[in-house]
């Protein structure tokens, strides 16, 4: 096992280990600090493919925005709820992970080699600017149903 | 043991969490870190698309990561608007879309 598997595999590990603390916390606010630190791990993993501006992204926007916003939600409404399964739900997660396990399974069958990232910045405002022109709309109007949910008038 | 192998293990074990941290959460905030989860098992599966096309790959993370902040945006309104009206944001008090009023 050469340096970079052995440091992916730790990442991903710790990715891991910091989302079960999600699954295990009791409290809103760990659980949100934990998601954070998960999604650390994985720009972590990006990292290591040398795949900065996905890094970027992840911590500054990810991290640093949708984040930060959870854990302060989290600590405004900081409660300790008990926990309870639903069991209607166990047989649907059941089928997507064993359906997702079987295909990951035949499908990682060599190593990861990234390619042709260079190009890949500059061709994004170029390729996908239609993809680009939906996404700002789309922002847009999630903050306008935002804005009009809050404070309940009519745009 | 390759790379491959241990990024979509990564990807499938933390999916498989969020799945039980949703079908176990008692409260929004809570099914919101599961979403959020969610999205990172998304950014670790789509890691192997930048060994075959690397700009689509950039492009599905971008599109993905905006999607999920804007996303969070509307959610957290949503929270904030239940406590106002229900006083709690736990699930119970979430009532099926239009069936009560």
């Amino acid at each position: 096992m050469d340096t970079a598997t052995l440091i992916i595999a730790v990442a991903s590990v710790f990715a891991v280990l910091s989302a079960i603390g999600v699954l295990l916390t009791r409290d809103n606010l760990y659980a949100a600090i934990y998601m954070s630190v998960t999604m650390l791990l994985i720009a972590a993993i990006y990292a290591v493919y040398n795949v900065q501006q996905v890094v970027v992204l992840i911590a500054f926007v990810f991290v640093g925005a949708v984040g930060m916003i959870t854990i302060a939600i989290a600590a405004t409404y900081r409660s300790v709820p008990t926990k309870k399964v639903s069991i209607a739900w166990i047989a649907p997660v059941i089928i997507v992970f064993a359906i997702t396990s079987y295909f990951y399974y035949n499908f990682a069958t060599s190593n990861l080699k990234v390619q042709g990232l260079s190009l890949a910045f500059e061709k994004l405002s170029t390729d996908y600017m239609v993809l680009l022109v939906f996404l700002f709309s789309l922002m847009i109007l999630m903050m306008l149903s935002a804005i009009k949910l809050a404070r309940r008038v009519e745009l | 043991m390759n790379q491959l192998f241990i990024v979509l293990t990564a990807s499938l074990a933390v999916l498989l969490i969020a799945y039980l941290t949703a079908i176990s959460a008692r409260d929004l905030i809570r099914l919101l870190i599961s979403l959020e989860l969610m999205f990172g098992a998304v950014f670790l599966a789509i890691l192997p698309l930048f060994s075959i096309d690397a700009s689509t790959a950039f492009a599905i993370v971008v599109l993905t990561i905006f999607t999920s902040s804007s996303e969070l945006l509307v959610l957290i309104t949503a929270i904030v608007l239940l406590d106002r009206s229900k006083k709690g944001i736990d699930l119970e008090k979430v009532s099926v879309g239009g069936e009560t009023p």
